[in-house]
């Protein structure tokens, strides 16, 4: 049984279209299901937990990456499989990565039903999907697995990652290898103007430790602290991906 | 040092590492290390890297400095730049002209102990 989360934003007039086509296209396919919307006061994760509760196997987010942490927060340590129709026009990195087509197009890979076991990451008992990220941070230490410490000697940006797109200075970061994986970018300077250095180290359990209170962004959340420890969590989603998956 | 390979760790000029770092992968090293690295993969030292620490590796290339002990499973290969103080141990040794080793070079042939990888999992013995 599908059960379909649409996100307040989607129930836009501006956004009537796509949903009639996507609402059309799924009962072509024979994959039609409840629908719930989302509001304001209305508590995502409480709803989506009891239509599991009620028999719900599939829980798809309609709306963009915010929709789909929703799903997943909701979805996690549940017998159920997550999946995803992006819509809007910014935010939808996670699906680009689970490769899932825009609107009405996802439908198709949704009753394809390509499914991926995939792992999370936890900071603090929260759990994330994507990355944490420190934006700047000062006098840091990081630990892994209690064998080895790293300590950047400036100011720098840590990355913790589990599902990512490749960058210019780092490979994907791939959700299905049991490990999260720290960037650790410190800027260089040199005759040739600034650089930045890349440290790239995988590992299932980090601890950062930082002297100031330090902000981090989990998954689009910032959050404040001086302690963090990181913990991979292994095959915890299941989710269904397209063919033009990153991982 | 080349680009680097998919799959590698990296260490970069600007931090420190502390501690026993192991790895079961590829490891390129261009900051500093002190304590132990031990990696089932190939290693790499960059020509700023600053090793203080004993070093295990599958197969290693050096540019940079090491001070301690290094035992290569198979070929140790010691750039013009490379700076080593310490035994080393290698199944086979290539040297360039420049590279300065202060230290007993063993080549008998003797089994290095890596870290055990993921696909091999460690025997009751």
């Amino acid at each position: 049984m599908y059960y379909y989360v649409y996100d307040e934003f989607v129930q836009d007039p501006k956004f009537e279209r796509d949903l009639s086509l996507i609402e059309t296209r799924l009962t072509d396919l024979g994959i039609a299901g409840k629908i719930a919307r989302l509001a304001l006061f209305r508590d995502a994760r409480e709803l989506i937990r009891d239509e599991i509760r009620k028999g719900a196997k599939s829980v798809v987010a309609v709306g963009n990456d915010a929709t789909l942490r929703k799903v997943i927060d909701a979805a996690t340590d549940q017998d159920v499989v997550v999946g995803c129709i992006p819509l809007g026009k910014e935010g939808n990195a996670i699906a680009g990565i689970l490769g899932m087509p825009y609107g009405v197009d996802a439908c198709d890979v949704l009753s394809a039903r390509i499914i991926e076991e995939i792992d999370l990451g936890s900071v603090n008992a929260q759990k994330f999907l994507n990355a944490v990220v420190f934006p700047a941070v000062g006098n840091a230490t990081i630990s892994f697995d209690e064998n080895f410490t790293i300590t950047p000697y400036r100011k720098c940006t840590i990355e913790i990652r589990n599902l990512a797109v490749p960058a210019d200075d780092v490979r994907a970061a791939d959700p299905t290898d049991g490990r999260l994986e720290v960037v650790v970018r410190v800027p260089q300077r040199s005759l040739f103007g600034k650089k930045v250095a890349t440290t790239v180290v995988p590992a299932t359990r980090i601890a950062v430790k930082s002297e100031k209170n330090t902000a981090a962004i989990a998954d689009g959340e910032v959050f404040e602290g001086t302690d963090f420890v990181f913990e991979s969590l292994p095959r915890q989603l299941r989710v269904i991906t397209g063919k033009g998956r990153k991982f | 040092m080349a680009k680097t390979r998919p799959e590698e760790t990296i260490i970069a000029h600007g931090v420190r590492v502390e501690g026993d770092f192991k790895s079961q992968g590829d490891v390129l090293i261009e900051g500093e290390v002190a304590g132990n690295v031990q990696t089932a993969g190939d290693l790499r030292v960059g020509t700023d890297a600053k090793i203080h620490a004993d070093v295990t590796a599958k197969n290693a290339t050096v540019a940079g400095e090491i001070r301690g002990d290094v035992q290569v499973a198979g070929r140790l290969e010691l750039l013009e730049s490379a700076k080593m103080i310490g035994d080393v141990t290698a199944d086979v040794l290539s040297v360039g002209a420049g590279a300065l080793v202060n230290g007993k070079i063993t080549m008998d042939g003797r089994e290095v102990k890596m870290p055990k990888t993921k696909e091999e999992p460690e025997s009751e013995e």
